[in-house]
């Protein structure tokens, strides 16, 4: 290759690269980096990727980065160019609880939120043909008695549906045998098979085994959180305060870019997810598979989450209690 | 059964799936031609590409690479005298005399179709028994996945090629390189140094990758002779196979449940299998079929056992999540990280994935048949290229595929490391797949335990208080003690 061949390789090679740049958003597919292993909960935030990009003319992908809590996946998404073409499914655990423990060096400050996406509530289930419990009452007054017996997994140790598990068992001084999972769809099993008694399932995996289980009680004070559950019982019912309200025991998302991605990009991605979170279908799906959808607009970001991270102290403090009367048996 | 079949059918019989079974039959093919490849780096190879692709057509892919591949090997065995995979190393004893009597065409004709009828009977026993042993497993709580995940270490490491000593050795690596990550019970990093890319453990591909393929590229290089083309018979296509298998066809049945018997059996692979089944046959023979000298029931009994054992070693795969041979072990891991979980859920929640895969394996290999014979002449000019072209590709579809994972230089690192790691292990005759088995079920194993122990109210009482994890329990220690008595007392040769 001669030296000008090689210059006009170079200048060509340039223009290439800076095409798109010029070009309107979005160019090209989406990534959304989403922070669990595959499972009911991921195909919520496919739904809302699918009916996103459809708006915006090109294909979102939602991008399984399990690992570290949630931790690993924003990383990843911290690792790219602050360009609107990697979104991060701000899921609470790593968004909040993960910065919260000294585990990630962000606060939730550090982002540009998009809209909310859902929120899931949490409920205490037990194995359908289980007789011992008719309703919550049964399953406290059968833990008073026999302190530590039963076993139960609200999945992932240290998650918010561990917090609100712990913080019923705190308001009610009881105590059961914590079994953690890597993921809560593999507790079902296991609670099926009779070798746990109970567990803190969400409502995509309640959908997804309807008749295996029974829903005792729905861990939230938000009327709308029963319907996800069939009408069960909300936790209040049973003059039980867990002592976390409103959005605080539940899973919620919110979906952010990279805080220096530019101002144009964002609009463009905040009227898609708008669109998409208005539409009835879309709405129609998220709540059959037992997802809410919160459609928090952007300016309320900072309240909302600001509010939640405060609340979730209290779930924090059940968790140690909890750990404590595990030990002490 | 069927009904596993039929919820499959929609999601097999797409245009990609399909289309991309014929290309993973070709590649497979291809790949198991080539001598030192194999179906196993085919796989490897292609698994970053699965990644990008949706489940069913990319299990469809790498099914018919495996299967493909298995096939292949025989073909460069019977032209050259050099088996392309081990699988097809008794292939050779008779498919090389055959070839030198100037009936190369019928021993590679042979050697396709037995692999592929082969292969669609073990498809059968697949579909049979893979539900019912799923269905047993249902019982399976975390006593008996921790039990299970012990005897298969075992047996894997035991059973693999060299010494069982050596074998453990490096399923203890691999257990080792399981412990990299966060923990699932406390959520505390362990041996992270400090890096978030190593919080959710070194990437499974890229350690694939680095071991078996970038491994075999420094092993091909240090071997020299990069220009080298071998001399072969000029071939045609010809379909004269299909009237002598069916001669053959008990021969053929014979051969492919031993495959797949032994396949099943976690650990014993398809050359264990390939050179049982030409033992047995060889007994059974008359006196003039004269065996070793080019007998065509010898290329029939080796080839339908060792695509067999792939169908074979799919059943534990599938329905236990416990890896036949080092071929599934991948294919595990790939099923694992398109987000499902071998095993009976597997089954009862996703019986159209679990039948899709059924179908997959089927349709391989009724393609294979087709595309084996008409492909023919193109196998003999693939085995003229010289590796001074063939090492750069491999080198370059690694490199690109598992950066492509996770636009990750870090993997691309971890690729490098474990490609010298796979290259010294490979000199000092260690086998490699145990350390694959042990990433993949070192987690289970562990995880198992530590949640059994929590259940229990009774310590490791557990354990062997529940009838099935008791079972498989005795089993490895009977397999454990076995293989200390016959590893310390000096072997006898015969």
């Amino acid at each position: 290759m001669t030296l000008t061949s090689r210059l006009v390789a170079a200048a060509l090679g340039l223009a290439a690269l800076a095409g798109p740049a010029l070009a309107d958003f979005p160019e090209r597919n989406i990534e959304s980096i989403y922070p669990w292993a595959p499972g009911a909960t991921m195909a919520a935030s496919q739904v809302i990727a699918d009916a996103m990009g459809d708006e915006l003319g090109v294909n979102i992908s939602v991008v399984s980065t399990p690992g570290a809590g949630g931790v690993k996946a924003f990383e990843t998404a911290l690792s790219r160019d602050a360009d609107g073409y990697t979104l991060f499914d701000g899921y609470v655990a790593p968004l909040v609880i993960q910065p919260m423990k000294g585990n990630a060096d962000w606060t939730y400050q550090d982002f540009t939120p998009l809209w909310s996406a859902t929120s899931n509530s949490f409920a205490i289930a037990v194995r359908a043909d289980d007789d011992r419990f008719d309703d919550l009452s049964d399953l406290i007054a059968y833990m008073k008695e026999n302190p530590g017996d039963l076993r139960y997994s609200p999945g992932v140790a240290g998650g918010i549906p561990h917090m609100v598990g712990a913080a019923t068992l705190m308001a009610t001084d009881t105590v059961a045998q914590l079994v953690p999972y890597p993921e809560i769809d593999v507790a079902v099993r296991d609670m099926r098979g009779g070798i746990l008694d109970f567990m803190v399932t969400n409502p995509g995996v309640y959908n997804v085994n309807k008749a295996d289980m029974k829903v005792l009680a729905v861990l939230s004070d938000m009327e709308d959180a029963s319907a996800t559950y069939g009408g069960a019982p909300l936790v209040g019912a049973f003059d039980i305060d867990i002592g976390m309200a409103n959005l605080s025991p539940s899973g919620w998302n919110w979906w952010l870019v990279r805080k220096d991605t530019p101002e144009d990009v964002v609009t463009t991605l905040r009227n898609a997810m708008e669109a998409a979170l208005n539409r009835d279908d879309v709405r129609q799906r998220l709540l059959d598979m037992g997802y809410v959808p919160t459609g928090f607009s952007p300016d309320q970001y900072e309240e909302i989450v600001g509010a939640v991270a405060g609340e979730l102290e209290h779930g924090q403090k059940a968790i140690e209690w909890e750990t404590e009367k595990l030990n002490g048996l | 059964m069927f009904d596993l079949l039929l919820e499959g059918a929609p999601l097999y019989f797409s245009p990609a799936s399909v289309l991309l079974t014929v290309l993973g039959i070709i590649g497979g093919l291809v790949i198991g031609v080539l001598p030192g490849l194999g179906p196993l780096m085919g796989i490897v190879l292609l698994l970053p590409v699965a990644f990008h692709l949706e489940p069913i057509p990319a299990m469809a892919m790498l099914i018919a690479v495996y299967v493909g591949g298995s096939a292949g090997g025989s073909i460069s065995a019977i032209l050259l005298r050099i088996p392309g995979t081990p699988l097809a190393a008794a292939t050779l004893f008779d498919g090389y005399p055959l070839a030198q009597k100037g009936r190369s065409q019928d021993a590679i004709g042979l050697s396709i179709t037995a692999s592929s009828l082969g292969g669609l009977v073990a498809g059968i026993v697949l579909i049979f028994f893979s539900p019912v042993l799923a269905d047993f497993a249902l019982n399976f709580a975390p006593p008996e996945y921790a039990a299970m995940a012990l005897l298969g270490l075992l047996t894997i490491a035991v059973v693999s090629e060299g010494s069982a000593i050596k074998g453990m050795l490096a399923g203890g690596l691999g257990l080792a390189v399981a412990t990299v990550g966060t923990d699932e019970f406390t959520q505390a990093y362990r041996y992270t140094f400090g890096t978030i890319n190593l919080t959710s453990g070194p990437n499974l591909v890229a350690v694939v990758v680095g071991l078996f393929a970038l491994s075999e590229l420094f092993v091909q290089i240090e071997g020299g002779n990069f220009r080298d083309r071998p001399q072969i018979q000029k071939l045609r296509i010809s379909f004269r196979a299909f009237r002598l298998i069916v001669n053959h066809r008990w021969n053929v049945v014979r051969s492919a449940l031993l495959g797949t018997g032994l396949g099943a059996i976690p650990g014993a692979g398809g050359d264990v299998s390939a050179f049982v089944s030409y033992a047995v046959a060889r007994r059974l023979a008359s006196e003039e079929e004269a065996y070793g000298e080019g007998a065509e029931g010898g290329v029939v009994a080796t080839e339908a056992a060792n695509n067999g054992t792939c169908g074979g070693a799919l059943i534990p795969t599938l329905s236990l999540g416990i890896p036949g041979d080092a071929s599934t072990a991948v294919l595990l891991g790939a099923l694992f990280l398109l987000g499902f979980f071998p095993g009976p859920e597997l089954f009862q929640y996703h019986a159209d994935v679990a039948g899709g895969i059924f179908l997959a394996y089927l349709a391989s290999n009724v393609v294979l048949i087709v595309l084996g014979i008409v492909l023919v002449p193109f196998f003999g000019t693939v085995l003229k290229v010289p590796k001074a072209w063939l090492l750069p590709l491999v080198l370059l579809l690694s490199t690109m595929g598992t950066y492509a994972l996770q636009n990750s230089v870090f993997d691309l690192w971890v690729m490098l490391a474990f490609g010298g790691i796979g290259y010294v292990l490979r000199k000092a005759h260690y086998p490699l797949a145990p350390i694959i088995i042990g990433m993949i079920l070192g987690p289970v194993l562990e995880n198992n335990f530590r949640r059994a122990l929590l259940l229990s109210r009774d310590g490791p009482m557990i354990f062997l208080e529940r009838p099935i994890s008791a079972t498989i329990l005795a089993i490895a220690a009977v397999m454990l003690v076995y293989v200390t008595i016959t590893t310390v007392r000096p072997r006898k040769r015969s």
